[in-house]
């Protein structure tokens, strides 16, 4: 029998000392263990034999994590290890002794499968793709793949897009008859982000847009003047609904809040939120703080849902590199 | 020797003691610090022809630094790349390794590079005319813009133009449209590598190409 284990809460009131202890024995980043832990109970490793299962419960609990181990049932473990094979984990220390790749827990994930690597620096997505299935892929940003997957160039993401200098193509990429895998780079330096859409909505700031699975719509939305104009980055933001996979990319490292109430984000690094939430563009303090704080404008989320903010913005970094670029002379 | 590849994926260095009598060659500004008594020496890229052909075909500097201890007891250097993005080690066993224009960081003295033509194949894709190629037996370290990757290849697979870092011998390169003939012109992708035989190559996770592409909107 195969045992699962779960997070089911703290067992410390550090909560944040708990995550970090998380994210260092993962080898994940603070944000994603954070991310990972927003939910609780949370499965983080399936297809393990009793005793095993429990060293992870005990290697939790010495991290300021309860746990709980499970018996899986049958119709839900994907292929059960058989027990002659155990799971090769060394007996001492327990922290270090943990796999690195856990991130994406599979049992509970549906769509399709896929690692994140060189994250948070240079995310690289990797899909493995289902006989005949398909996936929508921003124009030009496949960097490997099985050379028996066929690309189709489709229009796609409306015209918003084009005005905005994005590419108004979405490639399709389909793995025909046999499984394939796809390696995805985006433009920007900096992190992938993954949601599975159940029916909702995310709206996602222009650019930010890498893949999603067919059944996701991708359409480009106009966000109103006022607020199009004053927010610095476009009129248009990236509206993706229906169910699948979706992964959208930031520049620089992610932060994923959760907003219950109103939160306060630097419109250049907003990179995406639910549908939940409102916003409007306001003026940052008054108009001394416009012309001399360097905010000038924010967006102000008010609800109940989730944004995703990234570290960097682009604005920041033309500022800052303008002053190398070489001057065009004047004639 | 010993070496260590430190920093993040974004910004790599390789952080180096060097045993007395032991020393390391290196490409011209690679160093970024080093114990004041290491001796220095800046040589052709093996010789004023082979240096020069190296600069201008093979994307690396005239000159390479020679960094010896001399001393009686071990000393540090630390080497970057100039790109931002990660950089690698590799152990050579008197076997030949092949990699990109530019993606040559430093060496031990028991690697000899060479530049090979890679093929007309290779420079349509925009990989460049020429490779690297590095031969014998010591330490390489190499590195890109963006994160690194290792790919086993068994048979066929495709890395777009420009992410292609380096790769073993055992793999050939060919040329392909990425789809059809409409696709590969309005779908951004246009040609792609065709890497086939067995063996390994190496990616990086980030493009120029993806880069500029992010950022000349953006500019005005």
């Amino acid at each position: 029998m195969s045992f699962k284990v779960s997070v089911t809460g703290y067992a410390q009131a550090d909560q944040v000392a708990a995550r970090a202890a998380f994210a260092t024995a993962f080898k994940i980043t603070p944000e994603k263990a954070a991310e990972l832990l927003t939910v609780l109970p949370r499965t983080i490793k399936v297809d393990l034999d009793q005793a095993t299962a429990q060293r992870y419960c005990d290697a939790l609990l010495k991290m300021g994590l309860t746990s709980a181990a499970e018996p899986m049932q049958a119709a839900a473990a994907p292929s059960p290890v058989p027990p002659a094979a155990p799971a090769p984990v060394a007996q001492a220390s327990p922290a270090p002794v943990m796999p690195a790749a856990v991130v994406a827990p599979e049992a509970e994930q549906p769509g399709f499968k896929f690692t994140i690597e060189g994250a948070p620096d240079f995310a690289f997505l990797t899909v493995k793709l289902p006989a005949n299935h398909t996936i929508k892929v921003e124009a030009s940003a496949m960097a490997t793949m099985d050379t028996h997957i066929r690309m189709k160039t489709k229009l796609g993401g409306g015209l918003g897009r084009f005005i905005t200098g994005e590419s108004i193509f979405i490639n399709e990429f389909s793995a025909e008859k046999v499984p394939g895998e796809i390696g995805i780079a985006p433009g920007a330096p900096g992190d992938l982000g993954h949601v599975y859409l159940n029916g909702d909505v995310i709206y996602l700031q222009n650019g930010a847009f890498v893949a999603c699975d067919p059944d996701v719509t991708i359409e480009s939305k106009w966000q109103g003047f006022k607020k199009g104009f004053f927010s610095g980055e476009s009129f248009f933001l990236i509206r993706a609904s229906g169910t699948g996979d979706l992964w959208f990319n930031t520049y620089g490292g992610m932060i994923a809040k959760d907003v219950d109430g109103e939160y306060v984000v630097d419109t250049g690094n907003i990179v995406a939120f639910t549908e939940g939430l409102n916003y409007s563009v306001e003026k940052f303090g008054g108009y001394k703080s416009l012309f001399f704080s360097g905010e000038g404008f924010v967006c102000r989320f008010r609800g109940k849902g989730r944004v995703w903010i990234q570290t960097r913005t682009s604005g920041a970094l033309l500022t800052w590199a303008q002053q190398f670029r070489k001057a065009k002379s004047a004639d | 020797m010993k070496a260590e590849i430190r920093g993040s994926d974004a910004f790599s260095y390789v952080d180096l003691t060097l045993a007395p009598g032991d020393s390391v060659v290196a490409e011209s500004d690679a160093m970024s610090s080093m114990s004041a008594d290491l001796d220095l020496q800046a040589r052709f890229n093996g010789g004023f022809f082979a240096g020069l052909l190296r600069k201008y075909l093979a994307g690396e500097t005239l000159f390479v630094n020679v960094f010896k201890n001399n001393t009686k007891a071990p000393r540090s250097l630390t080497l970057v790349q100039p790109t931002p993005g990660g950089i690698r080690a590799l152990e050579l066993h008197n076997n030949t390794f092949y990699l990109q224009p530019g993606a040559y960081l430093a060496s031990t003295e028991g690697l000899k590079l060479g530049v090979g033509f890679a093929g007309f194949v290779s420079w349509i894709a925009g990989e460049g005319l020429f490779r690297t190629v590095v031969k014998g037996s010591g330490t390489l370290w190499y590195g890109a813009y963006g994160a690194l990757l290792d790919k086993e290849i068994d048979g066929e697979y495709i890395v777009d133009n420009s992410h292609l870092v380096a790769y073993e011998p055992g793999i050939k390169l060919r040329l392909q449209l990425a789809g059809g003939i409409f696709s590969s012109l309005f779908g951004g992708e246009g040609l792609v590598t065709r890497v086939s035989g067995k063996g390994r190559v190496v990616i990086q996770t980030r493009s120029l190409s993806g880069l500029t592409g992010w950022i000349n909107p953006k500019l005005s």
